[in-house]
C-alpha cells in the first residue's frame, strides 16, 4: 500500500509518461527556438544548405542528369525540364532534348516535337511545334549554316535562313550536334542557377521549429509537443502542490504524534 | 441500379479527365483554313509599341520575340499560346478583314477548363472586332469552372486582332 490517492497517482504517472514521450520534440522546439532568436548572430540567413538530402526534400535537387550541347562559345543545357542558355534559364520543356546548333541568325534547339529558337544572346525568339510536317525529331545538325533535322523515318529537313520553311534534303555534309559535358565548376554554377537563391539554414530551422520540415502533418506533431508542454506545466504544478500538501500533513501529523506521545 | 449509376459517374469522370489534349495539329489547322494550299509562313517582330500593347492585354510580355502568321488576301491565320492556369493553351485564329472568322482551341494541356474548345464558346467570337480601346466589340460569356481558360482565349483573340491590324498596316505602308 502506497497510500496514494488514485487521482494524484494518475497525474504523476501521466506527467512522467508525457514528459518522456515529448522529450525529443521539446528539445527540438527549445534548441530551434533559441537559434531563431539569434538568427543574425548565428548568420542563419546567410548560410546555405548544401546537403543533397535536404535539397532533395525541398525539391531543389534535380533528379535527372544535365544534357548539354555546345553552340559556339555558349552551352545550351536542359536540366530537369529547364532550358538554360549557359546558366541563364530561358524556358521550360516537357520533351526529350535532341540537341542544339548555332545557325546563321539564331540558335536552334530540338526536342521530340518542338523547336525552340534563341537569339545568339540567349533571348527566346519562338517556340515551334513541329506538327505533322515532321515529327519525332531524332537529332539536329547544321549544313551551310542552316539547321537540319533528322526524323525517325529517317528523313532530313533543312530550314531556310529565317527558319520558317523546311525542305527535304539528302543526308550529306551534315555536321550533327554532339553532347558535351560540363566541368565541375560550370555544373556548380548551373546547379546554383537551378536552385535559385538556394535554401538558407534559417528556412530549415524555421521549418524544423514549426514542424513543416516533416511534411503536412509535421505542424500537428509540433502542436502536440506544445500541448504536451502545457500539460507538463500544469501536471508539474499539481504534483508539486500535492506533494507539498502531503508533506505539510505529514509534518503536522508527526508533530502532533510526538506531542501526544511525550504526554504519556 | 447503384452499380449502373456508379459506372455512369465513373465514365463521365474518366471522360472529363481525358478531355484535354491535342484536338488538331497546328499545321493541320493552317492547311484546313487555306484549303490545303497554305501560303508561306511570315513573321512579325513586335516593336516596343506593339509589345506594350500586347503586354497590356495579356498582363505580361508575350513569350517570344517574333510571332508567325499566314496571310492570303484579306485572311490572316495565327496560332497563339497563353497560359490559362498553369499550362499554355494553343489556339488558332483566322481574321478576315479585321473581324474574327474562326477560333479553334488546338492544344489544351491543363486539367480543367477544356470546355473552351466547344463551338458554343468559340462561336461567340464570330465577327468580333476590336474597338478603339483594343477591347472586343462584344461580351464573351464565361463558362463556370473554366474562367481562367475563357479569360486566356479572350485575351488571345484581342492579341490576334491587334496583330492582324499591325500586319495590314505594315503591308499598306
Amino acid at each position: 500500500m502506497t497510500g496514494r490517492k488514485p487521482i494524484k497517482f494518475t497525474a504523476f504517472l501521466w506527467h512522467r509518461r508525457i514528459g518522456l514521450a515529448a522529450i525529443v520534440l521539446v528539445i527540438i522546439l527549445a534548441i530551434s527556438g533559441i537559434m531563431l532568436n539569434h538568427t543574425e548572430e548565428l548568420k542563419l540567413d546567410e548560410n546555405y544548405v548544401e546537403s543533397s538530402l535536404l535539397l532533395g526534400w525541398y525539391g531543389l535537387e534535380p533528379e535527372g542528369e544535365a544534357i548539354s550541347y555546345d553552340v559556339g562559345e555558349h552551352v545550351i543545357t536542359v536540366l530537369e525540364h529547364q532550358v538554360f542558355f549557359n546558366t541563364y534559364p530561358v524556358a521550360k520543356t516537357g520533351q526529350s532534348y535532341r540537341g542544339a546548333v548555332k545557325a546563321e541568325q539564331l540558335i536552334v534547339l530540338a526536342f521530340d516535337t518542338e523547336l525552340m529558337l534563341l537569339t545568339h544572346d540567349g533571348e527566346l525568339v519562338e517556340r515551334m511545334p513541329t506538327g505533322h510536317g515532321f515529327s519525332d525529331i531524332q537529332r539536329i545538325g547544321i549544313k551551310y549554316k542552316r539547321p537540319v533535322i533528322e526524323t525517325s523515318e529517317p528523313l532530313y529537313y533543312m530550314a531556310d535562313e529565317h527558319i520558317l520553311d523546311w525542305d527535304v534534303i539528302i543526308n550529306e555534309d551534315i555536321t550533327w550536334a554532339h553532347k558535351t559535358t560540363l566541368n565541375d565548376k560550370k555544373m556548380a554554377v548551373l546547379l546554383e542557377s537551378f536552385r535559385g537563391r538556394g535554401l538558407t539554414l534559417e528556412r530549415v530551422i524555421l521549418d524544423l521549429h514549426s514542424g513543416r520540415l516533416f511534411g503536412e502533418y509535421g505542424i500537428y506533431v509540433m502542436d502536440a509537443a506544445a500541448v504536451a508542454l502545457l500539460w507538463l506545466s500544469c501536471s508539474g504544478i499539481w504534483v508539486w502542490w500535492s506533494r507539498k500538501l502531503k508533506l505539510k500533513k505529514k509534518r503536522h501529523y508527526q508533530k502532533h504524534h510526538r506531542t501526544s506521545g511525550s504526554g504519556i | 441500379m447503384k452499380n449502373a449509376v456508379f459506372i455512369m459517374l465513373l465514365t463521365l469522370l474518366t471522360a472529363s479527365a481525358h478531355a484535354g489534349g491535342v484536338y488538331q495539329e497546328p499545321d493541320a489547322f493552317i492547311a484546313e483554313v487555306f484549303a490545303d494550299d497554305p501560303p508561306k509562313a511570315e513573321v512579325i517582330w513586335p516593336d516596343t509599341e506593339l509589345k506594350a500593347q500586347i503586354k497590356e492585354i495579356l498582363g505580361h510580355d508575350y513569350n517570344g520575340l517574333r510571332i508567325r502568321y499566314w496571310k492570303k488576301d484579306k485572311r490572316t491565320a495565327l496560332i497563339l499560346d497563353e497560359i490559362g492556369k498553369d499550362k499554355p493553351i494553343t489556339t488558332g485564329f483566322v481574321i478576315n478583314s479585321g473581324r474574327i472568322e474562326r477560333v479553334r482551341v488546338l492544344i489544351f494541356r491543363e486539367s480543367r477548363g477544356w470546355e473552351v474548345r466547344h463551338s458554343f464558346f468559340t462561336d461567340q467570337f464570330d465577327n468580333a472586332a476590336l474597338d478603339d480601346d483594343a477591347q472586343l466589340d462584344r461580351t464573351i460569356d464565361n463558362i463556370s469552372g473554366a474562367t481562367l481558360s475563357v479569360r486566356a482565349v479572350t485575351k488571345l483573340a484581342r492579341v490576334a486582332l491587334l496583330l492582324d491590324k499591325t500586319v495590314n498596316a505594315q503591308q499598306e505602308s
